[in-house]
């Protein structure tokens, strides 16, 4: 499979990756070549090979409902770029996202 | 006025409705995948840690009692338990969701095919044309009818983070300049109830969401508050016309939290689909945002591109596969169930079909009933109904108070009850006693007591006083005794007064007929 | 006196019970490394950040100790030993950048559980150490922060992607680091410095702290001078973390022990298809050949074996590895922490170009490629696909240790190679995983061990020995062997003439 030049922009908008045209016309050569070599794997006939998801099987692995000292609000706002009134100050939202 | 417009085109149109419920499992002391504290409110960003705020190389551990709540939720909405299941991750960017994916589950949630009946009564009724013969649905006494809707599925995932939009409107989206993210409520165990397009009214809409709450209060899993946004209701509605039974295009509506805005949102995307259809056009498949100020649903169609949330299972956790021995010590958790409860109501005391959904309608009424009846004795259980569904409701709704909330306990209530059927009180003096106890929650027994209302019903004492009104008016007792039979009402009244309301009135016109006759 | 003091002649163990017999404290050690540092790293680049402050504050702790009457008895097993620690995991007092502009003022604030384990263990901890950013890369090239330079030949890529974590103890700068493994990320870059390097069996080390770039098989592990050093290391971060649902319960192991048990009878095997894949550098398919000799003379049952599947393992590990990678990374959009745009006018705007100027050529790329694959009507043909190729691949392996304890393969096809040689082709630079990733993908542990110098480099070559499931003690039994065997100096002769 070979990514056009509008899959290409595609992608980067779902990714959230600003690209510039030149960036584009390069990711669009160097991703189908790297995809020229991943799509051997389409040769390989697994139709009923079960998907390995981890390659250590473990199931039910939980932790108790049991509350845990977590993060000073100074610490969470150590790093925020820009905050105000003891949250994450943010610009405008254009468009909705999803909610839950 | 839009409710007319609704009548009309209820004629030509049939909606079909489906619901997704989210509920915060506010049961479960710490979040989701996190040990922090599952609370609500308080200073923003107080109750985080590294891994609900998604910082760098911190992972996510799930919460086993969340799990257990869920296949709890799963039992009582009679859903199939998923012997393996998984979380994925949903991909999108969105700034109160700290990863920009949210772990969430995809095709192996923990329940699925479950179903929750639904009983409407009333002026609700009429809002379904086809109730005989409509599939699921089963016509009862009094012109109610009950109609099974379907569970789809229900999924456990994590709650978002909340934003506040700066220099709007009081926090709206709209026209704000900057957003402040608080991520307290980020992580917080919610489960997604996905129902089937099964509904066909907004009646049924609204009492599916209720049932649900009841059924997730009967649970203790979440305290249900729709105004702290604990418990969160989407629907789908599309129109088809009668007799068709392919489904139309259908718009997704979000935001409403109360069930008078679960009706509102629906009325109107109801109305709007019809005007569009009516107008030949076509239904655009979308999500649309319930204003309440504005009284419409709008588009919530964004820059950005339709989603492609790239599910693929969470690798940070393992898969879960759940024993029978593991489902049954959950369904032997199982309280009684609404449905189950209203039954038992029924059975035991006989009550009527109303009476006895009303009563288990709401937990603490019920509780109330169950206790009240436990003094009282069986024999007094409707008595104990009526004194509960009248006087006590109108006591309630008027002080705007739950029963819990009122100085009434339940030994008030069959006391009361006891007073009037052993004729110590009637009737009209139990409503005072009832109101005095509402309003200073003394018992009856005392308030009668203290007001000497004992009503006498000793015969030697009322014909004594009988006779002495006879020698007082013996023009009136010609007059009867010649025929104006009317005058008893005047002999009764005579006697009431002298012995200030409290003789018995059965005695009372025993003696004066016996005496005039 | 610690002018003179040279810890870089010194092993885990003996430095402790140096400090023990108060030959020098734990302060003089952390002093020395801080030298030691200072003279060699101006070439090297191994470090992002020094850290003297917590090395010289838990080197008090190892005195203070002492001081009270402790004996070597009472120490913990790694008191007083100069660690370091990829920039990728967390700890509190120090930057955590993943080498990437987009987290190069991040703060930490928590400690990732293998680096608290190692401190609780008496480590000093010396600082960070340079990366391919988010570990993506294979030669330390892809660092915002300029490359690292390998000790052997300064002109030549140390591997990657923890290079900085191989340079550090190959220069003797550190005696133990900490690297993380996805698909050889420890391994290739201990082979082409000439260290010995662990990739654990998955779930063995939390992987909690340790920033993701897999999530399904990423793993930490350490690098040594010695098969003995490593071997004390997993004893101090292996263990079951209830921070880490993917880490795994397990009772507890003295990896130390039975270490000079030999190889009589071990059952060995050279994975004979992989070793005639074209890329192979004669010198390194011959030192492979010679090291299977090697252990045949020291009495182990000697055979081959093929992995018929492992020429799929690269797709699989570029269908895997971006996904989960793209799904990892998104979290880095400049709303929290992180680099954000100035002028951002709204906030997809302020993630995009966030995104665009924090991410570095090969993240974007990688982001993209991961992006692609999980996107709406490709997941089946690829990450389904590859994790049906994973199921085969174990299969695979399954079959080989039902007959043998140990693979051998060459760790990377190529000595070390030029700075800047395989910058403009991404795909030759990911064929040098291509003896790893198989590993990563069926969670088998694997330890690279120097075997000596190439015949035509006359620079180092690892040898990869492979373990099935928690089959640690028997891949290190088998690497302490051949390291006794051939006494390799691990020393680099550039290092000896620039140490003071
Ligand atoms: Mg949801
Ligand atoms: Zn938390």
């Amino acid at each position: 499979m070979a990514l056009s030049e509008s899959e290409v922009r595609h992608v980067a908008q779902l990714a959230r990756i600003a690209l510039s045209d030149e960036q584009v016309a390069t990711l669009q050569v160097e991703l189908n070549s790297i995809l020229g070599h991943i799509d051997t794997i389409q040769q390989l006939d697994l139709g009923d090979v079960p998907p390995t998801a981890h390659a250590i099987p473990v199931v039910n692995e939980t932790r108790p409902d049991v509350p845990k000292p977590g993060l000073s609000r100074e610490l969470a706002l150590l790093n925020a770029p820009e905050s105000e009134a003891g949250a994450f100050l943010i610009p405008q939202m254009t468009g909705g996202g999803d909610q839950s | 006025m839009a409710e007319d417009r609704l009548h009309e085109v209820l004629q030509r149109w049939e909606p079909v409705i489906g619901l997704e419920i989210h509920t915060e499992l506010t049961s479960s002391r710490t979040k989701m995948f996190c040990g922090c504290e599952v609370a609500f409110g308080g200073e923003p960003n107080m109750r985080v840690c590294p891994v609900c705020l998604g910082l760098p190389g911190a992972l996510p551990v799930p919460n086993a009692f969340a799990i257990e709540q869920t296949v709890l939720a799963g039992l009582a909405t009679q859903c199939e338990i998923a012997r393996h299941s998984l979380f994925h991750r949903k991909q999108y960017f969105y700034p109160d969701m700290p990863k920009d994916y949210q772990i969430s589950q995809y095709d192996l949630p923990f329940c699925e095919n479950g179903q929750i009946n639904v009983e409407v009564d009333g002026g609700g009724v009429s809002q379904r044309p086809d109730v005989g013969g409509a599939p699921g649905v089963t016509p009862g006494e009094d012109g109610s009818y009950v109609t099974r809707i379907g569970v789809t599925r229900i999924h456990l995932e994590e709650d978002t983070g909340k934003m506040v939009h700066v220099g709007g409107s009081e926090g709206r989206l709209a026209g704000a300049t900057k957003s402040l993210v608080d991520f307290n409520r980020a992580g917080t165990p919610l489960i997604e109830l996905v129902s089937e397009p099964d509904i066909r009214t907004l009646e049924e809409a609204r009492r599916f969401a209720q049932k649900l709450r009841l059924i997730w209060l009967s649970l203790g899993i979440s305290d249900c508050s729709m105004e702290e946004g604990s418990m969160r209701v989407d629907g789908n509605v599309s129109l088809r016309r009668r007799g068709e039974t392919e489904l139309g295009v259908k718009a997704e509506v979000k935001n409403m939290n109360s069930f008078k805005a679960l009706h509102d949102a629906m009325l109107h995307e109801i109305l709007r689909q019809a005007e569009v259809l009516d107008a030949g056009g076509t239904v655009i498949q979308e999500t649309r945002h319930w204003d309440v100020g504005a009284k419409r649903t709008s588009s919530l169609r964004s820059k950005e591109e339709a989603h492609d949330y790239r599910y693929f299972p969470e690798p940070d956790m393992v898969p879960f596969e759940f024993t029978e021995e593991f489902v049954s010590g959950i369904r032997d958790r199982l309280p009684e169930l609404p449905d189950a409860r209203k039954a038992r109501f029924r059975a035991t005391w006989g009550l009527p079909p109303h009476d006895a959904t009303v009563l288990t309608s709401d937990l603490d009424m019920a509780e109330f009933f169950e206790a009240a009846v436990i003094i009282g004795g069986d024999d007094r259980a409707k008595a104990i109904a009526n004194l509960m569904l009248n006087d006590l409701s109108a006591h309630l709704n008027a002080a705007g108070i739950t029963v819990t909330a009122s100085r009434i306990v339940p030994a008030m209530i069959s006391e009361l009850v006891a007073l009037v059927e052993e004729g110590t009180i009637s009737g009209k003096q139990a409503k005072e006693v009832f109101s005095e106890m509402a309003e200073t929650g003394d018992a009856p027994g005392a308030i009668v007591e203290l007001r000497g209302m004992k009503q006498v019903s000793d015969t030697g004492a009322i014909e004594t006083v009988v006779d002495r009104i006879m020698a007082q008016n013996p023009d009136k007792v010609e007059g009867y005794r010649g025929g104006k039979t009317g005058l008893m009402g005047f002999f009764v009244g005579q006697v009431m007064r002298e012995m200030g309301g409290q003789a018995n009135p059965a005695v009372v016109n025993e003696v004066l007929g016996r005496k005039l006759g | 006196m610690t002018d003179s003091l040279d810890l870089s002649s010194l092993d885990a163990s003996q430095i402790r019970s140096a400090i023990a017999a108060g030959d020098f404290s734990a302060r003089e050690a952390a002093e020395a490394a801080f030298e030691r540092i200072a003279a060699l790293d101006g070439a090297v680049h191994a470090f992002n950040q020094v850290t003297p402050e917590l090395a010289f504050a838990a080197a008090e702790k190892i005195d203070a100790l002492l001081a009270g009457g402790a004996t070597a008895r009472d120490l913990p097993p790694l008191a007083g030993v100069p660690v370091a620690f990829k920039d990728n995991m967390n700890l509190v007092g120090t930057n955590t950048t993943c080498s990437s502009r987009i987290l190069e003022n991040y703060q930490s604030v928590y400690d990732c559980t293998a680096v608290a384990r190692m401190l609780d263990a008496g480590a000093l901890p010396l600082g960070k150490l340079n990366m391919d950013e988010f570990a993506f890369g294979s030669s330390t090239e892809n660092s915002a922060f300029g490359p690292t330079h390998n000790p052997w030949d300064t002109d030549r890529v140390p591997g990657g992607s923890s290079g900085g974590s191989a340079a550090a103890v190959s220069a003797g700068m550190a005696t133990i680091t900490l690297g993380s493994d996805t698909g050889g990320s420890i391994r290739q870059p201990g082979a082409l410095c000439g260290v010995v390097a662990m990739k654990p069996t998955y779930g063995r080390v939390s992987r909690y702290g340790c920033v993701a770039f897999a999530s399904s098989l990423d793993q930490i592990g350490p690098f040594s001078k010695t098969v003995e050093e490593c071997a004390i290391s997993l004893n101090a971060i292996c263990g079951k973390d209830p921070m880490d649902a993917t880490s795994i319960t397990r009772p507890a192991e003295d990896f130390t022990q039975g270490l000079d048990a030999g190889v009589k009878g071990m059952r060995i095997a050279i994975v004979r298809d992989m070793l005639e894949q074209d890329g192979i550098a004669p010198e390194v398919k011959a030192a492979t050949h010679a090291m299977a000799e090697k252990y045949a003379a020291l009495g182990a049952e000697v055979g081959e074996v093929d992995l018929p599947s492992a020429e799929y393992g690269l797709s699989a590990y570029y269908i895997i590895g971006p996904a989960e990678a793209s799904s990892n990374l998104a979290r880095f959009d400049g709303i929290r922490y992180g680099y954000r745009v100035k002028d951002a006018e709204d906030v997809i705007d302020l993630y995009t170009r966030s995104r665009a100027e924090g991410f570095g050529p090969e993240a974007i790329r990688r982001i993209m490629l991961g992006t692609y694959a999980l996107s709406a009507g490709y997941y089946d043909a690829y990450y389904g696909q590859a994790q049906k190729a994973r199921t085969v691949i174990i299969r695979d392996f399954e079959r080989a240790f039902a007959d043998y304890d140990v693979l051998l393969t060459p760790t990377s096809p190529t000595t070390a190679f030029k700075i800047g040689e395989k910058c403009e082709d991404p795909l030759s630079m990911y064929l040098s995983d291509y003896y790893t990733i198989p590993v990563n993908l069926a969670g088998n542990c694997a330890v690279s061990l120097p075997v000596g110098l190439g015949a035509d480099t006359g620079l180092p070559v690892g040898l990869q020995l492979i373990g099935t499931h928690f089959a640690e003690s028997t891949i290190l039994r088998a690497a302490r062997a051949l390291e006794a065997e051939i006494g390799f100096d691990t020393t680099p002769p550039t290092v000896r003439a620039l140490a003071v």
